[in-house]
C-alpha cells in the first residue's frame, strides 16, 4: 500500500469518524436527546481516537498515529462498555431511545471496535511507512474536509457542551441546557 | 469541567494544522487523561432513569 493510498483510506476512516460524531451533534440539536455526561465521554472517545488519523493525514502514516487512535477508541470503547454494563441487567431500563434497534451507547462500543480492527489492518502493511520523501504539505479535498469536519465538530462540541453542562461536571440525567435555564425563577 | 477534554482535542488538531507535532501530541495525552479523570468521577454513578 503507498502512502497516499494510506492517505486516502485514513482520510475515509476520519470521515467516518466525523459522520459518527455529526449524527450523534444532529440527534442532541434535532431531537433533543441530551447526552449524559458518559454519552459525552464516549464523543470524546471518538475524538481521542480520531486525532491519530488526523496526524496520519497531515504528517503521513506512523506506527505511533495508529497506536494513538487505538488508544483513544479503546478508552472510548470503555466508556461505553461501562454505559452497556449499567443496562444489561433486564428491567434496568436504559438512556435515549434505540437507534436500529440499539441504543447509541451500543454504537458506541461497536464504532471503537471497528476503529480498532481497521487500525490493526491498516498496520499490516509495512509499505506505507517507508516513504522516502516528505509527505506533501498541501493536502487534497478529501483529506481536508475530513480535517475541517473533524476541526469543526470538536469545537462544536465545547460550545455544545458548556452549554449543556456549565463550568462544573453535568447532571446525570440532564433535561435542559443550564447555560440557557440559569435565570431565576 | 466536561467540555476540557474537547478544548484538549481541538488545541491538539490545531496544532497539528500547524504542523507542530510534539504539542499536538502533548495536548492529545493531557486531552486523553483528562477523559479518563472525569470518566473515573463517573464511573460509579447511576443513572436517574425511570424503568
Amino acid at each position: 500500500m503507498s502512502a497516499d493510498l494510506s492517505r486516502l483510506l485514513n482520510a475515509i476512516g476520519l470521515l467516518g469518524i466525523g459522520t459518527v460524531l455529526a449524527l450523534a451533534f444532529i440527534d442532541q440539536i434535532w431531537f433533543g436527546d441530551l447526552p449524559c455526561p458518559l454519552c459525552i465521554l464516549q464523543r470524546a472517545g471518538f475524538f481521542a481516537a480520531g486525532f491519530g488519523i488526523a496526524l496520519n493525514l497531515i504528517f503521513g502514516p506512523k506506527p505511533s498515529h495508529y497506536g494513538m487512535a487505538i488508544i483513544g477508541a479503546v478508552a472510548g470503547g470503555a466508556i461505553s462498555m461501562r454505559q452497556i454494563l449499567l443496562h444489561i441487567v433486564p428491567g434496568t431500563g436504559s438512556y435515549g431511545p434505540p437507534v436500529f434497534g440499539l441504543h447509541l451507547y451500543t454504537w458506541a462500543f461497536i464504532a471503537a471496535v471497528v476503529i480498532v480492527v481497521g487500525c490493526a489492518i491498516m498496520m499490516l502493511d509495512d509499505r506505507q511507512f517507508s516513504r522516502a520523501e516528505p509527505m506533501s504539505v498541501r493536502l487534497k479535498a478529501l483529506p481536508l474536509s475530513a480535517l475541517l469536519l473533524f476541526l469543526v465538530l470538536a469545537v462544536a462540541n465545547v460550545f455544545s457542551t458548556i452549554a449543556l453542562c456549565g463550568a462544573g461536571f453535568c447532571p446525570d440525567a440532564p433535561t435542559d441546557y443550564i447555560l440557557f435555564n440559569s435565570s431565576p425563577t | 469541567m466536561m467540555s476540557l477534554p474537547f478544548v484538549l482535542f481541538a488545541c491538539a488538531i490545531g496544532a497539528a494544522w500547524m504542523r507542530q507535532r510534539g504539542v499536538a501530541m502533548g495536548f492529545w495525552v493531557v486531552g486523553l487523561v483528562t477523559m479518563l479523570v472525569l470518566f473515573r468521577v463517573h464511573v460509579t454513578e447511576v443513572l436517574n432513569i425511570q424503568l
